[in-house]
C-alpha cells in the first residue's frame, strides 16, 4: 500500500502536534482566555484529525473530530474552559497518543473512543444545545476566517472560487504583511489514485510556501476524495507564483496548476457564498475584530516556517550507521597506524597523523548530529506535574530551564524515567502541602526547577525543589532501623553522607506507600540507571530549605576511553570511567575475610576478583606469579580489585552491542573492535561487585 | 519466517552443507553469506553452543556451534570449516559447519515432514528431511536453533 511511505511522517507529525496540544492545554488551563492558544490546539486538533482520516485511522479522526466541536465553542467563549473540561480533553490527549502508539506498533487499533465521545458530545451539547443553529453557522464562518476548516461552500471548482467577507478581510490583512493572495488550480492527471494524499501532500507544499485559507471543494470533502481531479485552492504567499506553481508541479500525479493572483480582494461573494456571508452577519461583530489576530499569528508562524527551513529530518538508523561507519573508520586508522609503527615507515606516519585529526574532527560532528536537546524529555514534565500535584492536592510551579542542552540520544531515550522519579519524589515527599507551607510562612505555591546545562564534558541536571528537605537524622533512624547500617557507623556519618543513605537499596522514607513514591525501590533505582549511563548522581538539602538532585552524565555513550587488559589470551575492555588506580601488589598481600579474599589499600579493604577464574577463562595460568597486577574499580561508593595478567593500554573505543541472543549475559556490557580487527569484550563493572 | 517452516507447493533452493557425514540444508533466502573460518572471541557466561563473536566488517555477531547445539561429536576445524552467516527473525548469528557443498533446488514433494525420521538431531530443531537422488537432507529449523523461537537463550 502506497500510504505506507507516509506512515512515518503521520507518526512523528502526531506525536509533535499531540505534544503541543498538551502544553498548550497547559497553558490555556492556567490562562482559560487565551484566545491565541486555543486556535493553536485547534489548528493542531485539525491536523491530526486529517492526517489520521487521509490515513484511515478512523477512531482517532473521529475522536478529534468531537474535540474539535468542543474547541470550537470554548474559542467561541460560548462555553467557559472549566476545569472539568480541561480535563475531559487532557483525557482524550492521553487516549489520542495511546491510539498514535497503537497505530505504532502495529496492532490493530482497540483503543475505546466511546466514552470520551459521548463525555466530549454532552460536553459540546450542554451549551450548543439552546444555540445549535447559530452556532453551527457561526462555526463555518469562523472556520472560513481561520482558514483550518474553508467555509463549507462547496461549488463546483469552476472559475473564479468565491470569497466571503471575512476571506475578503484575512487577504487584506495579509496584504499589508506583505503575502499576496493567489489563486491556485491544480489538476491532478486522470485515474490518480490516492487523491487524497496528494491533496494533502500539495496542501502540506502550500502550507509550506504560505498559508492556505480555503478550498473548493472544502478540505473535509478533499479529504474524503469527493471530487473529481481538480480542486481550487485560496492561498497566501509571499513566493513568487512561478515558485508556487513549480512546488506543486515538482508532486507526482499534478499534471497541471495554475497560479492566478487576486490582485483585487474586492470579489464580490457570488450567491453561493450568500449562505456564509449571513452566517458571519449572524455571528456579529466581535469576529471580524477578532480576525485580524490569527491571521497576523498564523503569518508569523508561516513566516517562522519558511526561515526555519534550513533543517533536515533524518531516521536516526542512518545517524546509527553513520557513526558505525565512523567507527569502523577509527578502528581502520588505528590499524594503519600500527602497520606505521612496526614496519618504521615515516611517510605512512605522518599521512596518518593528518587523517587522525579529520578522523577526530569527523568523530565530534557525528557525535553533535547525534545530540538531542533534553527538551525532548523535559517537554512530558508539565503535564506530568500538573496531574500528580492535583493527585496529591498540592500546588506546585515547575520551572524548567536549559531544555536546549544537548545530550546524546541514547542517553535521552534513558534519563526519562529517573528524573520521573526525582520529580514524583519532589512532588510526594519534598513540597509541602499548601497548609503546612502557609504555617512555615512559605509561599503555599511550591517550586520545583528542572535545570539542565554544560559543565565541562559533562551534562548536568539538576531537580531542585524548596520543599521540606531531606532530614539526615531521620534517614539515619530509618537506615537503622531497616539494618542499612550499624550504630556505630551512623554515629561516625556526617550529614552529607546520611542523606545519601537514600540512595540505599530498600530504603524508603515515606510514611505510607503511596502510589506515587515510596515503595523503597525507588532512588536506589535512580542511582543505579544513572550509573548504568555513565553518570552520578549526588543530593544536597537542608531542612525545610528543599533538596536538590544533581545528575551528571556524560556526553556519549558511543566511544569511550577504556583500558584494555589480558587474561591468559583473552583481552578485556575496562571502561575508564569506573577505573580508581592501577596497582601492583605480591601474592602476600593478599588476605582473606571469611574465604573473600581482599586486600588493604590506604587502609581501605577491597574484595578482589580474580578475572580469570570469574569468567572461566580456559586455563587460567594459576603459576606463582610475583607480581600480580591489580585494576582499582568503582561502581558507586563499592570499589573492588581485578588481578589480571597483564595491562595493555588505555585506549579509544566504540562500544558495539552483543546483539538481543547475548543480551542476557550480565559481565558484559558489550564488545568493542580492536586494532586487529578481533573483537574484545567490555566488562560490566557493576556485575564484579557481587 | 515462512522460507524456513512451510516448503509447500514450490520448490525450494537450499544451501547444503556437512556436519560429520550427514548433509544439512537451510533455506538459501536465509543465507546471507558463507566465511572461512576466523579468530572468534569467547564470550564468557554464555550457553556451551555459543562458540563466540566475530567482527563481520565491524558489526559483532555471535557464533553458533552448530555441531554442539545438535548434539553431534565435536571435531577439528579444516580448511572446510565454514563459517554461514543467516539472518533469523532480525538476528544474524554465524553457524560453524563441517564444509559448505552446493546450492540445490528441492520440490516441495520430496520433502517429508520431520516426524516421520528419526535422526540424531532432536526434532524441534527439525523442519523437514528432503530426498535428492540416494542422499538425504537434513533440513533445520533455524529459529529454534538460534533460539528466538520457542526456548530462548539463557544465560547460565
Amino acid at each position: 500500500m502506497e500510504l505506507n511511505q507516509y506512515m512515518g511522517m503521520f507518526l512523528e507529525e502526531s506525536r509533535e502536534h499531540l505534544q503541543t496540544l498538551n502544553s498548550c492545554l497547559l497553558t490555556l488551563e492556567n490562562d482559560p482566555r487565551n484566545l491565541s492558544v486555543l486556535d493553536e490546539i485547534f489548528r493542531s486538533a485539525h491536523t491530526i484529525k486529517g492526517m489520521s482520516a487521509t490515513m484511515g485511522f478512523t477512531s482517532i479522526a473521529e475522536l478529534t473530530h468531537e474535540m474539535e466541536n468542543v474547541l470550537d465553542l470554548l474559542r467561541k467563549e460560548q462555553l467557559a474552559a472549566s476545569p472539568a473540561i480541561i480535563d475531559t480533553l487532557f483525557r482524550c490527549l492521553d487516549t489520542l497518543e495511546q491510539a498514535v502508539e497503537s497505530v505504532a506498533a502495529n496492532t490493530e487499533a482497540t483503543v475505546d473512543i466511546k466514552p470520551l465521545v459521548a463525555k466530549l458530545t454532552k460536553l459540546a451539547g450542554d451549551k450548543g444545545q439552546e444555540e445549535a443553529l447559530p452556532a453551527r453557522k457561526d462555526k463555518k464562518a469562523k472556520a472560513a476566517a481561520k482558514a483550518a476548516e474553508p467555509a463549507a461552500t462547496a461549488q463546483a471548482a469552476a472559475g473564479t472560487i468565491a470569497l466571503n467577507d471575512t476571506d475578503v478581510k484575512v487577504i487584506k490583512e495579509a496584504a499589508r504583511q506583505g503575502y499576496a493572495a493567489y489563486e491556485v488550480q491544480v489538476k491532478l492527471r486522470d485515474g490518480c489514485l490516492l487523491k487524497s494524499a496528494r491533496a494533502y501532500m500539495i496542501m502540506n507544499a502550500l502550507d509550506e510556501l504560505g498559508d492556505v485559507i480555503k478550498s473548493v471543494p472544502s478540505a473535509e470533502d478533499l479529504e474524503k476524495e469527493n471530487f473529481d481531479y481538480s480542486f481550487t485552492v485560496v492561498a497566501l504567499s509571499d513566493a513568487e507564483p512561478e515558485k508556487i506553481e513549480q512546488a506543486l508541479l515538482s508532486i507526482s500525479e499534478v499534471e497541471a496548476v495554475t497560479v492566478l493572483p487576486l490582485t483585487s480582494p474586492e470579489v464580490v461573494p457570488p450567491a453561493a457564498a450568500a449562505q456564509a456571508a449571513a452566517a458571519v452577519e449572524e455571528a456579529g461583530q466581535p469576529l471580524a475584530a477578532e480576525s485580524a489576530a490569527p491571521v497576523a499569528d498564523a503569518l508569523a508562524a508561516a513566516d517562522k516556517r519558511l526561515r526555519g527551513g534550513q533543517s533536515v529530518r533524518v531516521d536516526i538508523d542512518k545517524l546509527d550507521t553513520l557513526l558505525n561507519l565512523v567507527g569502523e573508520l577509527v578502528i581502520n586508522k588505528t590499524r594503519l597506524e600500527q602497520i606505521g609503527l612496526s614496519h618504521h615507515l615515516i611517510d605512512l606516519t605522518e599521512t596518518i597523523e593528518q587523517m587522525d585529526r579529520v578522523t577526530t574532527d569527523l568523530q565530534a560532528v557525528v557525535m553533535k548530529v547525534r545530540m538531542v536537546p533534553v527538551g525532548q524529555v523535559f517537554n512530558r514534565f508539565p503535564r506530568m506535574v500538573r496531574d500528580l500535584s492535583r493527585d496529591l492536592n498540592k500546588e506546585v510551579n515547575l520551572i524548567i530551564q536549559g531544555e536546549e542542552t544537548e545530550l546524546d540520544r541514547t542517553v535521552i531515550d534513558e534519563i526519562g524515567d529517573p528524573l520521573v522519579h526525582l520529580l514524583r519524589n519532589a512532588i510526594d515527599h519534598g513540597v509541602e502541602s499548601p497548609a503546612e507551607r502557609t504555617a512555615k510562612g512559605k509561599n503555599p505555591v511550591g517550586e520545583i526547577r528542572l535545570i539542565a546545562r554544560h559543565e565541562g564534558n559533562n551534562v548536568i541536571i539538576m531537580v531542585t525543589d524548596d520543599g521540606a528537605g531531606v532530614n539526615p537524622e531521620i534517614v539515619k533512624a530509618k537506615a537503622l532501623e531497616k539494618g542499612l547500617l550499624t550504630q556505630a557507623e551512623a554515629d561516625k556519618m556526617d550529614t552529607a553522607d546520611a542523606v545519601r543513605l537514600l540512595f540505599l537499596p530498600g530504603f524508603s522514607t515515606a510514611q505510607v506507600v503511596t502510589d506515587v513514591s515510596g515503595r523503597g525501590v525507588g532512588m536506589d533505582a535512580v542511582k543505579t540507571k544513572i550509573e548504568s549511563l555513565g553518570g552520578m548522581v549526588d543530593v544536597e538539602t537542608k531542612v525545610n530549605g528543599g533538596a536538590t538532585f544533581k545528575i551528571r552524565l556524560p556526553l556519549t555513550l558511543a566511544i569511550i576511553q577504556a583500558l584494555l587488559v589480558k587474561v591468559c589470551e583473552e583481552i578485556y575492555a575496562v571502561p575508564l570511567g569506573s577505573i580508581d588506580s592501577t596497582i601492583n601488589i605480591t601474592p602476600g598481600d593478599i588476605k582473606t575475610i571469611q574465604n573473600q579474599e581482599v586486600i588493604l589499600l590506604r587502609g581501605q579493604i577491597i574484595p578482589i576478583v580474580r578475572l580469570g577464574d570469574f569468567l572461566g577463562v580456559p586455563q587460567a595460568a594459576q603459576e606463582s606469579q610475583e607480581e600480580l597486577y591489580v585494576v582499582i574499580v568503582h561502581m558507586g561508593e563499592q570499589k573492588a580489585g581485578v588481578i589480571v595478567d597483564t595491562l595493555i593500554g588505555q585506549q579509544e573505543i566504540v562500544i558495539k552491542s552483543l546483539g538481543k541472543l547475548l543480551a542476557s549475559i550480565k559481565v558484559l556490557a558489550g564488545a568493542t573492535i580492536l586494532g586487529d580487527g578481533k573483537v574484545a569484550l567490555i566488562l560490566d563493572v557493576g556485575s564484579l561487585m557481587h | 519466517m515462512a522460507e524456513s517452516t512451510t516448503y509447500a507447493d514450490m520448490d525450494t533452493q537450499l544451501v547444503v552443507f556437512k556436519l560429520g557425514r550427514e548433509d544439512y540444508g537451510v533455506g538459501i533466502l536465509q543465507v546471507q553469506e558463507i566465511k572461512r573460518i576466523m579468530d572468534i572471541t569467547r564470550v564468557p557466561n554464555s550457553p556451551d553452543y555459543i562458540k563466540g563473536v566475530i567482527n563481520l566488517r565491524g558489526s559483532v555477531l555471535p557464533v553458533l556451534d552448530l555441531k554442539k547445539r545438535l548434539a553431534l561429536p565435536p571435531a577439528d576445524y579444516t580448511d572446510d570449516t565454514r563459517i554461514i552467516i543467516v539472518k533469523v527473525e532480525e538476528i544474524t548469528v554465524g553457524l560453524i559447519v563441517d564444509g559448505v557443498s552446493e546450492v540445490t533446488t528441492l520440490s516441495s514433494a520430496n520433502i517429508e515432514p520431520p516426524n516421520t525420521v528419526a535422526s540424531g538431531v532432536s526434532g524441534q530443531y527439525l523442519s523437514g528431511v528432503g530426498k535428492q537422488d540416494d542422499k538425504l537432507l537434513i533440513l533445520l529449523n533455524l529459529a529454534t536453533i538460534v533460539g528466538v523461537g520457542a526456548d530462548s537463550v539463557k544465560a547460565v
